[in-house]
């Protein structure tokens, strides 16, 4: 049943990305900044994953290849990227708000005054 | 235990605590402040000084293993620091540029507000990218990686009000976000076939399993990830918008240090961890990426009025050299895209550094209306021209030895594997330095020379304590470009011979004949192909180079070509009638006409005007597009991959 997880996170990550490509609200955009995180932690977290498995607490001379369990270490990782996701999105209004203030206006085809 | 083995851990340590010490101690007094910032980046500049011996002359390789959690039984599950002279290479990058950045700091930033905050993001951003190039953990690279963009991000955002900065700091934001998740992408693929992070593992690991589908994409993420840190092509909008609203200070750390820490982790990526020596496909990838960065950026950077802003793209155009030597896979090839990357953030640094100094004492980054400078601010003056000169490639800088050596590399894997393709890619490297240097003579115009404006009768030279650190970089330039061979001895060499022989590092990270257990073999290298920089054909080369900028005034603004444009920009433009646009310049009016820096190259510019008009709407500015660009550039790595190899 993992095949679902994998499919489902780079729906999400695709969908994340159309969100941050086509949508013109900059709340909209943060919001695919999300999903796309998202995408990538049920990524990680489907990759330790073992249905049925216990939980990882042996030392390394009781470990054999009978042993199952479910891997901790990409769990550890999905906890420092949720951490890290949850501060971009933290960061990213912060900056929306700002924006507001200066702009006057949500819309990204407004806010352009560095190009070329 | 030796002390130098603790010495990696402590130079990132140092930083991350001065950052809290600072937030702590440094809110009221600017000296406490000061203290702190000056203790942390002298002592980690210090200790990475202190480990060029054992790593550099004797070859040696730290490996520190965080709570001393070693491998157990061929497996590493601790997270480790481990510095070889490629890491150490990039670490002396990183520490020498934060420490000129600091130090510049002090008397620049002493107008803001909140300056605890400025220190403390600067400390760690420091410290985040010192942990990047030191680390033995993929996953410890990603980490740092996302605290380095957030301080950058915020770093770009400081002076909220200043015009721009929050939009160019929420595009950095966004399109690296983007980045930041292929590089996790990546790291979810390489950890679910290989269950390990180490890099060193990896390195053994990786190339066991070069046919597996996953991690040639997990390949494809992982290098668009550091690419998108290395503000590589189609990443070069976000530089240009983030260098150009930053502070000076904080520029030459995006520029000087944090494309170093994407050119680092491309080197690591295909040269350690997949050991891709001699596939066709990934060095016309690296390459073309590299090519194409430096072509369109140089071109781009004919286009700008803002000071930073060109040389935003003017360092893009230098990564994109690093990088298409880099992917050459030759000995020559990556030894000149390491030196030229340790030059670019001397010279750079010391550009965003006059840059600075500019904006510092007349308030304003504008290229139109700046100019005649020379007169008030000769100093600076000196330092922009020694920058200038080294970017353009002019002997006895440094930029010239590295550039040399690239134009080395690039005919000689043309000429060995009779490929067109690296020729083209020589051809392109000569024609993007020209330009180079083309562009400089523009901006040393518009701002150094020509007429004072009125507004600056008034302005001083900039303070010493902000020259230190610009004539810190000068002298690099002038120590570093008159004297390669020591260079070469001393870094590249060592730095060469790391990317050359993985097994080593991955012998002394997972415990001896582990790398030559999963045929991993060392194939270290004697010497580096001789650069020949001091010989009379280069000086020939130098000729070629200043013929082909004056040729390119002297042709393309001649005189009736010039009375025809003047004609038609008048039709236009009322603005075209100022005198300058006249078809010759005496007289009354012209000699108060200031020839701005966009008018010395308008044929050049007439001529290219489709061209250049194509690539400024697509620098549109809108968030969404350069996501696109970004996305587009992943799927086409991707899928190019997973096909083709």
């Amino acid at each position: 049943m993992m095949v679902v997880n994998y499919v489902g996170a780079f729906a999400l990550i695709v969908l994340g990305i159309y969100c941050m490509v086509a949508k013109r609200n900059l709340i909209k955009v943060v919001i695919g900044m999300g999903l796309v995180d998202y995408g990538a932690n049920l990524m990680i977290v489907t990759a330790g994953f073992n249905p049925g498995g216990t939980a990882p607490i042996f030392s390394i001379s009781e470990l054999n290849m009978a042993t199952f369990f479910v891997d901790p270490i990409p769990q550890a990782l999905t906890l420092t990227s949720i951490v890290i996701g949850a501060c971009v999105t933290a960061m990213s209004l912060s900056l929306v708000m700002k924006l507001k203030e200066q702009y006057g206006t949500l819309n990204t085809d407004e806010i352009r005054r560095l190009n070329g | 235990m030796n002390i130098l083995n603790h010495f990696p851990i402590m130079s990132v340590m140092v930083l991350f605590i001065g950052a809290f010490v600072n937030a702590l101690v440094g809110r009221k007094s600017s000296a406490a402040r000061n203290g702190v910032t000056f203790v942390a980046i002298t002592a980690a500049l210090v200790m990475m000084l202190a480990l060029i011996k054992p790593i550099m002359l004797d070859g040696e390789v730290i490996t520190y293993w965080m709570g001393n959690w070693a491998p157990v039984e061929g497996w590493a599950f601790g997270i480790s620091l481990e510095v070889d002279a490629l890491s150490l290479f990039f670490a002396l990058i990183v520490t020498v540029a934060v420490f000129a950045s600091g130090i510049y700091s002090f008397t620049y930033m002493s107008h803001d507000d909140s300056q605890v905050n400025y220190y403390t993001l600067f400390l760690m951003l420091s410290g985040s990218v010192l942990g990047l190039v030191l680390s033995g953990d993929l996953f410890n690279i990603f980490v740092m990686v996302e605290i380095m963009t957030f301080t950058a991000v915020a770093l770009t955002a400081f002076r909220t009000n200043y015009e721009g900065a929050l939009e160019g700091a929420f595009k950095y934001l966004v399109v690296g976000s983007l980045g930041s998740t292929s590089l996790l992408v990546g790291i979810a693929m390489v950890y679910s076939q290989l269950h390990t992070l180490n890099l060193a593992q990896l390195s053994a690991l990786i190339p066991q399993n070069a046919s597996n589908p996953v991690l040639l994409a997990a390949f494809a993420f992982l290098f668009m990830g550091f690419a998108t840190k290395a503000f590589l092509f189609p990443f070069q909008p976000l530089a240009a918008d983030a260098h150009a609203v930053a502070p000076a200070s904080i520029s030459l750390m995006i520029s000087g240090v944090l494309t170093k820490c994407g050119v680092y982790g491309i080197v690591r990526l295909v040269y350690c961890l997949y050991q891709n020596w001699d596939l066709p496909f990934v060095q016309y990838l690296v390459t073309g990426f590299g090519a194409v960065s430096m072509f369109i950026c140089v071109t781009m950077a004919f286009n700008q009025h803002n000071f930073k802003r060109l040389l935003a793209f003017h360092s893009i155009s230098q990564v994109g050299y690093v990088i298409t030597v880099v992917g050459l896979g030759s000995i020559l090839g990556i030894s000149s895209g390491l030196y030229h990357a340790m030059n670019h953030t001397i010279f750079k640094g010391l550009l965003f550094l006059t840059a600075g100094a500019v904006q510092h004492q007349t308030g304003s980054l504008d290229l139109d209306r700046l100019g005649g400078l020379s007169k008030r601010m000769p100093r600076t003056t000196i330092l922009f021209l020694i920058g200038a000169a080294s970017i353009s490639g002019l002997p006895p800088f440094n930029g010239f030895a590295s550039k040399w050596m690239i134009y080395q590399a690039t005919f000689q894997q043309g000429m060995s594997t009779g490929n067109p393709f690296f020729i083209l890619v020589c051809v392109v490297a000569l024609i993007t330095s020209v330009l180079t240097l083309a562009s400089f003579i523009k901006v040393s115009q518009s701002v150094f020379f020509g007429q004072l404006p009125e507004e600056y009768k008034d302005v001083k030279e900039v303070p010493v304590a902000m020259r230190v650190p610009m004539w810190i970089l000068a002298a690099l330039c002038v120590v570093t470009g008159v004297f390669p061979n020591l260079v070469e001895k001393f870094l590249l060499l060592p730095a060469t011979n790391a990317v050359y022989s993985a097994s080593a590092y991955i012998d002394h990270a997972m415990g001896a004949d582990y790398a030559a257990a999963h045929g991993v073999f060392s194939n270290g290298i004697l010497g580096i192909p001789a650069s020949n920089c001091w010989q009379p054909a280069t000086w020939l080369m130098l000729l070629f180079c200043v013929t082909c900028a004056v040729a390119i005034v002297a042709l393309l603004g001649s005189p009736n070509d010039s009375k025809k444009l003047a004609i038609s920009a008048c039709d236009e433009d009322a603005e075209a009638l100022d005198a300058k646009y006249e078809s010759f310049f005496s007289g009354e009016e012209a000699v108060y006409s200031q020839v701005g820096g966009s008018d010395l190259f308008w044929g050049f510019k007439h001529n290219w005007r489709k061209y250049f008009s194509f690539m400024h709407d697509w620098h549109s500015g809108i968030v969404n597009d350069y996501t696109l660009y970004g996305a587009v550039a992943i799927a086409f790595v991707l899928l190019a991959c997973v096909i083709l190899l």
